[in-house]
Formats: structure tokens, sequence, C-alpha cells
């Protein structure tokens, strides 16, 4: 059978079909669309203005090593004006961050971009290695995930940068819609869908690949040669989040609009009025100043449980009771130190081809 | 390995499963008789246990009794019309039946000749002037199934008060059918569709009736015509519920009962939100269906759709069933009705329920906290929910299709070899009107999205004059939907870019009327 033409372009031959639409096109057509596409999500929300400082949370991975590529790209392309860091976090695993760290230091170069490295060890006192000895790989991915979130907001804070762009793409969406109606986290299932978050005194946070599908990163990265870490984290994923990713994997098997499907249905449904109101109103950390619901922020609560040798207090009731019997923290607990959203001049480190 | 991940020992060897239940053998709720049930990690025993689900029933179906709340605290339950029963012969149609025979239509006495419950009791006052019992025949799909109507009437024998309405599938493509359930003289002719194109293009709308089909051999091309098997079950699902609303409608129903447990419930809402529904998820729980007018209207002939077993689990229904000795028939032969995301969100949620007892509970109460963000200008005509304003742009928005797009027009100077705006899709609007426009979200997904392999079609589809392989035919109500914009004071335009437009004529009287304030008297 021949080769069917590009169903953009008409011209060239078809190398690949966009799960995102189905339609078959050729490389140059997938470069523009991805990239278009991605630009209308910007400019359709309103991310950025010029003089905007972005910190792109990098990992190293397909999706942040993709999005450092683009943003740039596009910036240069369309004048947005910004100026771009890259912000990346050591957790601490070894064989899995430190090595997909190096992945990140090498874009640092390739992108000529300014890199920061915030580590879980300088901020907490604990690297995830360390947490997982404690805990155990069950449910080491609450720690991580709460400790993570915080430290973007610090590092982006220590750089002085307006906005965060992360590489959550549709699958990531999609998955956290369903993750939320099964949790019944009302207040994330709210938001999730959301390009463009802020809470009180916090960075804006968007997520540009929103629209993007997982494959056709993974295409983009592809087809580009870009240099990205591939291996999945060595503790053991979240099961129950393990169960919603496979289950949408097999949605997108059956029909692969299933990922666009789950977000425009996040997008088109809102929690009504009246549970709004029953909602906590977002409060600051009375220990270390961050955005929090609770008086203690969630990072807080889970190192001051990993302090007092009681780590697994956030995860069951019966461990937060025995928690709260032993009394009030003492004094001379390990807390993470104060936030400061406000504007403070750091050094980064920048990239050889600058210096 | 072992499902302990002991290397050491037998292959075959499962880890002794933890108890799902540690409050007590004896039952949570008289604390007197032994357990028999757990339900969530509570104890039950049969006695409780009855009323229990009794009570469950109830609490979710009286209050949407009424037609008004009216003020008292406790008001004497009368529905405004009559009641129409869905039943497919599954476990939930059926111990809803029998619930709904035992509480409502049966006053049996006492030993002491009273009537039981007292006179207050629903039983005691007739809350529905009548009952019918609807059950939508779905062989003609499948034709390796075969028919089970005959099974139906045997286990319907036990409630003679019922009325029985056997309908069939293709009814939804029978022109008699259609007649003999509404009233008004609409233009009939079957509207057919180029299914799976983007655009939705219809031919009907402009040439006229076009297809010749029976109505069995019609389902069964417009069933062979959908995309994926996942559209297949969404429109199965689709037909069965419209053809049980428009029965209702014609027996003057109020209440159109179904038989959806909390279970099913929780796989449909998670279902619908993943084929795009998230628009019309209060529908999936509670629907005031309101024939071709949007749900806004006050309208006393609305039909509710009510699903009193909502709050309870195909456990609950399953042990329900067992020990109230309820015949049920079952539903083995439309395994193919379920087949794609309606499958795969089946087995889902029914293999997390084991492990998280409580999650089928959590997605219906998440989901009950939510509603549409935007108000719905009208109702989709193929699936009759709200319809969104806005999914065009939506979709060229998130995706590029076609570099023929206006909005594009900036951009394609990046493109490194420039291309001439496509000019196929204005050919074809040109020619043929659309009614994407008039679908919601799911439904214009289910008509096109394509899966990951291009579904070869199985039946032989319907070939227009010009030998073009073209159309499918639509549900009757589709082309009435259509039918009713071409009356005689609205046309149908089609622009170039595909939009279909109704235009409608103004008289002199309505047009005088907009500029009043502006005439002088003369």
């Amino acid at each position: 059978m021949a080769p069917a033409s590009c169903a953009l372009c008409q011209k060239a031959k078809a190398i690949l079909k966009r799960p995102k639409t189905g339609q078959q096109i050729c490389k140059e057509c997938f470069f523009f669309v991805f990239e278009t596409e991605v630009h209308h999500t910007i400019t359709n929300a309103k991310l950025f203005k010029p003089g905007d400082k972005v910190a792109i949370g990098a990992s190293g991975g397909k999706d942040s090593t993709v999005l450092a590529y683009v943003m740039k790209t596009l910036n240069e392309r369309y004048n947005y004006g910004l100026d771009l860091y890259l912000l990346s976090i050591d957790e601490g695993i070894t064989g899995y961050r430190d090595d997909s760290l190096e992945t990140v230091k090498r874009n640092q170069q390739q992108y000529s971009l300014p890199l920061k490295i915030l580590t879980y060890e300088e901020l907490y006192g604990w690297t995830m290695d360390a947490i997982v000895s404690e805990i155990g790989k069950k449910n080491n991915c609450t720690f991580c995930g709460v400790f993570r979130r915080q430290a973007l907001d610090r590092g982006a804070s220590s750089l002085n940068v307006d906005h965060i762009v992360t590489g959550h793409n549709a699958d990531d969406i999609a998955e956290t819609v369903l993750m939320n109606v099964m949790r019944g986290d009302i207040a994330r299932l709210g938001r999730c869908t959301l390009i463009c978050t802020q809470g009180e005194d916090s960075i804006k946070r968007s997520k540009p690949f929103m629209y993007a599908y997982e494959k056709e990163i993974v295409m983009y990265a592809y087809f580009k040669k870009l240099d990205y870490f591939s291996t999945e984290c060595i503790y053991s994923p979240d099961a129950y989040r393990g169960h919603a990713r496979t289950f949408l994997k097999d949605l997108e098997v059956a029909r692969p609009s299933a990922i666009i499907d789950i977000i425009h249905s996040g997008e088109a449904f809102g929690v009504r009025e009246d549970v709004k109101v029953t909602q906590k109103p977002q409060q600051t950390c009375k220990r270390c100043g961050y955005m929090s619901s609770n008086d203690l922020c969630k990072a807080c609560t889970l190192l001051e449980g990993l302090e007092r040798g009681m780590a697994n207090s956030v995860t069951t009731d019966r461990a937060r009771k025995k928690l709260d019997a032993l009394g009030p923290a003492p004094d001379n607990l390990r807390t993470i130190p104060q936030f400061r959203p406000a504007h403070l001049p750091v050094s980064v480190e920048l990239p050889k081809t600058d210096l | 390995m072992s499902s302990c991940g002991n290397p050491s020992t037998d292959q075959d060897a499962l880890m002794p499963r933890r108890l799902r239940f540690n409050k007590g053998k004896d039952c949570i709720k008289c604390k007197a008789n032994p357990g028999k049930i757990v339900i969530r990690h509570a104890v039950y025993c049969k006695e409780c246990f009855i009323p229990l689900v009794m009570l469950k029933f109830r609490r979710s179906l009286e209050p949407s009794v009424n037609a008004s709340a009216g003020t008292s605290k406790r008001p004497k339950l009368k529905a405004s019309g009559s009641l129409v029963l869905g039943f497919s012969g599954g476990l939930g149609s059926s111990i809803l039946l029998d619930m709904v025979h035992k509480t409502y239509f049966v006053n049996e006495s006492s030993a002491n000749g009273e009537a039981r419950g007292g006179t207050n009791h629903p039983r005691s006052a007739s809350v529905w002037t009548s009952c019918a019992v609807c059950y939508v025949e779905v062989c003609s799909a499948f034709p390796e199934t075969r028919d089970r109507t005959n099974e139906i009437i045997k286990a319907l024998a036990p409630y003679p008060k019922f009325d029985f309405i056997p309908l069939r599938l293709e009814y939804a493509f029978d022109d008699s059918w259609w007649r003999s359930i509404t009233t008004t003289d609409q233009d009939r002719s079957q509207l057919t569709i180029e299914l799976g194109k983007d655009g939705l293009y219809t031919e009907a709308l402009r040439h006229g009736p076009s297809c010749d089909l029976s109505p069995v051999d019609a389902l069964r091309t417009y069933l062979a015509s959908l995309p994926t098997q996942t559209a297949i079950s969404s429109a199965i699902r689709i037909l069965v519920r419209l053809l049980l609303l428009y029965t209702a409608r014609s027996h003057r129903a109020s209440h159109l009962l179904l038989g959806t447990s909390l279970t099913t419930l929780s796989i449909s809402l998670i279902s619908c939100i993943s084929q795009g529904g998230g628009h019309s998820i209060r529908e999936e729980f509670q629907e005031e269906w309101y024939y071709g007018i949007p749900a806004t209207t006050e309208n006393a002939d609305a039909i509710r759709v009510v699903r009193p077993l909502r709050d309870v689990t195909m456990k609950e229904c399953s042990m329900f069933a067992w020990w109230n000795s309820i015949h049920v028939v079952g539903r083995d032969g439309q395994i193919r009705a379920t087949a794609g995301i309606p499958g795969l969100t089946k087995d889902f949620i029914v293999g997390l329920e084991k492990d998280y007892p409580s999650t089928v509970s959590t997605i219906a109460r998440t989901c009950a906290k939510l509603e549409p963000k935007n108000a719905s200008p009208g109702l989709c005509i193929l699936c009759q929910r709200p319809i969104q304003e806005g999914l065009d742009d939506w979709k060229t928005r998130i995706s590029i299709r076609s570099y023929s797009d206006a909005k594009l027009g900036p951009d394609l100077v990046y493109l490194p070899t420039p291309v001439p705006p496509n000019s196929s899709d204005v050919t074809m609007s040109d020619q043929c009107p659309s009614i994407s426009k008039q679908l919601c979200y799911s439904c214009r997904t289910t008509l096109t999205s394509r899966g990951s392999r291009a579904a070869k079609p199985t039946q032989p589809r319907v070939i227009h004059s010009t030998q073009q392989p073209l159309s499918a035919p639509l549900p009757m109500w589709v082309s009435a939907s259509c039918a009713q914009l071409r009356t005689e004071d609205r046309q149908l335009m089609v622009l170039g870019n595909g939009e279909v437009w109704v235009g409608k004529r103004q008289d002199d009287a309505t047009q005088r009327n907009e500029i009043a304030e502006f005439l002088l008297d003369t």
C-alpha cells in the first residue's frame, strides 16, 4: 500500500498518526502543530507578560526536557520577552535523581539557560532514600509529592521568578481528574483542570502541556533527538494512582480521544456553590509560613512525623492519634525554614557558555 | 513467586487476605443477632439488613415523587402522572420491581384485618395511577443473541398489577412506532448522516428521505457505521434510554424508575466523564426530561428519571434478591453492549471495589457535588441532554486539524514549507449541512472519534444513488428535531465554514414591535 500523504500539508509523506486527532501527518507538520498548539495554550490563557521571569521545573525526564526546549523556541519565535530559568529539585534518590540531574545539567548547556538545584536534604534535612528507609516504599509518594511542590515554590522564590511552568501533560491531567473523583478530593477536582493556579502569596504555576498527549511529547523528543532521562522512579509508585494510570491507558487504547475527553469533562463541571462555602479557607502555616488549609501545612506535618519517629501519622488515623497523645512538638524539633515569597536576589549557576 | 513475595514458598501460595471487618461478629444495628453480611466494614443480620435496604430505596425515591416540595414536613405522596419502570431483567431492575410492587401497589392486610403499616403508609394510597414495566429487547443489535421477551414476561408473572410494554431497539428507527407515540404531524423522513467525519454532514437535510431500510437493517447499519466499540455501547445506551423516555411520555408518566445500583451508578459516572460527558454529569444521577425543551423551563409535564437504588451497592442488591427469593433473569446476552470504555470502566470499578470498598460511594458522593459550569442553550438532538456552547472553539483552541482555519493565519509563516489553505472542508460544508452544532460533546465524540486502529465496517453501509459510501440512518427523534428546524418559518442555512444557521422569518408585527419606541404616531 502506498504511504499516505500528510493530512495537513497534503505534500509530504505521513510518518506518524497523531493520537490526539487521529490524523496521519509528516514530521515537519507535527513539529509545527505541536509547537503552535502549545503557543495557543499559552496565549489563549494569557499566561505571561513581557519581562516575566519564568522557572521551568526540570527533572531531566521527557516532559520537562521537551518543555524547556519548546519554551525556549517559542520565546524566541514569538518574542514573549521571558527570562527563562531551569529549576530542579534533588529528592535524594540514589541511582535515579542523581542520574537524571546529569541530564538537566546537559540541558542547561544545550539550551543556555541558568539552572538552580534545590535539595530535599538542605530544605527538610531528609533525602527520599532516608525517608524510604524510615517508612518503607508504601506511601512514600505522599512525602515526595508534598515536599516537591513546596520545594519548587521555595526554589522559585529564591530565584525571584514570577512563574513556574511544569511539564504536566494531558495524560497527567486526565489521571488527576479521575483520581480526584475516586478519592473525593473536591477541592483539587475544582482546580486540577485550571491551566494556571496561584494561591495567596504564592507563585503562579502553569501547565503549557495540559492539552499535549504524553505520546506526542515522546514523539517530539524522539524526532528532535532531545536528550532526556527515561527511567521510572525506583521507588514503587502509589498503588492507587497506579490503578488509575493503568485504567487511563486502557481507555486510551479503546479510544485515544478519551484523554482529552476526560479533560473536557473536568473543564465542563465545577463544584456546586453550596459545597464551596463549606470548604476550608486557605491560610498560612503557623510554623513555616507556606500556604495551608490547616494550622500546619502538609510538609510540616509530614516532617514532624518523620522527626518524631511517627512517619505514618499522616497516613493512618491510629498513628495520628498516637502522635497527638504524645503532646505538642518539642521546641528543638527540626523544621522547614520560613517561607519568604518576597523576591530576594540569589546566585544561580549559569551555563558555561555564558561565563 | 507467591503473592506474599517470598521466593522460597510455594508458587501458588496465597497470602491470607486481611479481614475487612473489625467491628465484631454481631449485627451493628440490633447488636443481638449474629451478623450475616458485611457492608463496608459493618456487619448486619438479615432482619436488619432488609429494612435498611428498603429505607435507602424510599429515601432516594420519595423526595422526588411529588411535583413540588410543598410546605409540609411529611407531605402525602402523590405523583402527577403514572409510573414507568425500566426493566432489563438484570439484578437492579428485578429488585426495584419487587420493591415498588411491595411498597406502593400491594396493600396486604395483617392478621387482625387492618391495613399493614397504618393508614398513612404509602401502600394505603395510590401514589401513581398505574405502573407499566417497559423492557427493551436488544437482540436485533447482536445477531448471535436470542430474544428474551418471553423470559421477561414469565419473570413479570408475580406482578399482575403492572402493565407490560415490550419494546425493541429497532423501534428507534421505526416510523410506525414513532407515529404511534408522537402526536404531532411532523416531517418523518429519516435523516442519514456520514459518520466518522468531524463535520457530521447530512445529505438528508437537503435531499429529503433517502433511507428505505427496514428498522432492523437501519439499526444495524447505524451501529456498524460507528467508529468504535465504545461508540456502539454508548449508542445502544442512548437508544434504550430514549425509547424508555418516549414511551413514558406517551403513557403520560410522571416518573421513570431505573434499577441503577450504587455500583452501576459509579460505573456510569466514570464512563460518562471518560467520554466527555462532564457537562451532563447531573443527569446521570437524576434527570428531568422535557421533550425538546431545555431543562430550565418550568414544565409540569416533565418526566423525572429516578434511580431509587443509587445508595445500594451491587453486593447489597445480590443479598436482597437472595433473601427475598427474587428471580433475576440475567443479562449475559448483552456482553457486547458493554464493550469499550463502559466495559473497561465496569471491570475497573468492580475490581477496585474489592480492595477499596468505599470507592463506589466516594465516586457517587463526589459527583453529586458537581454542576455544569455554564448554562445550556438547548438539548442535544441525539441524547436529548444539555449541550454546551463553544465546542468548536474549544476544539480549535486545543488542536490544529486543518491549515484552513483563519485563526492559524499568522502562525503559518513558521511552517518550513508553506502550504495553500486546504479547501476540502469548505467544499464539503458548502454542499451538505452539518448537525454537529446540535450535538453535545459526548455524542459528537461518539460519532466521530476513532479507535487507535481504524475499524473496518462489518455491515454494508447505506449506498446512495451517487454510489458514495455515505450514510447511516439516525434515530427517529433526531430526524424529528431536524424537521422542527425545517418548519415553515425557519430555514437551515449552510455557511462556507461549515456552520449551520437556522434562519427564522419574522413577521411584520414582530419587526414593528422591536422598533416600536422609535416610530412616530402618524
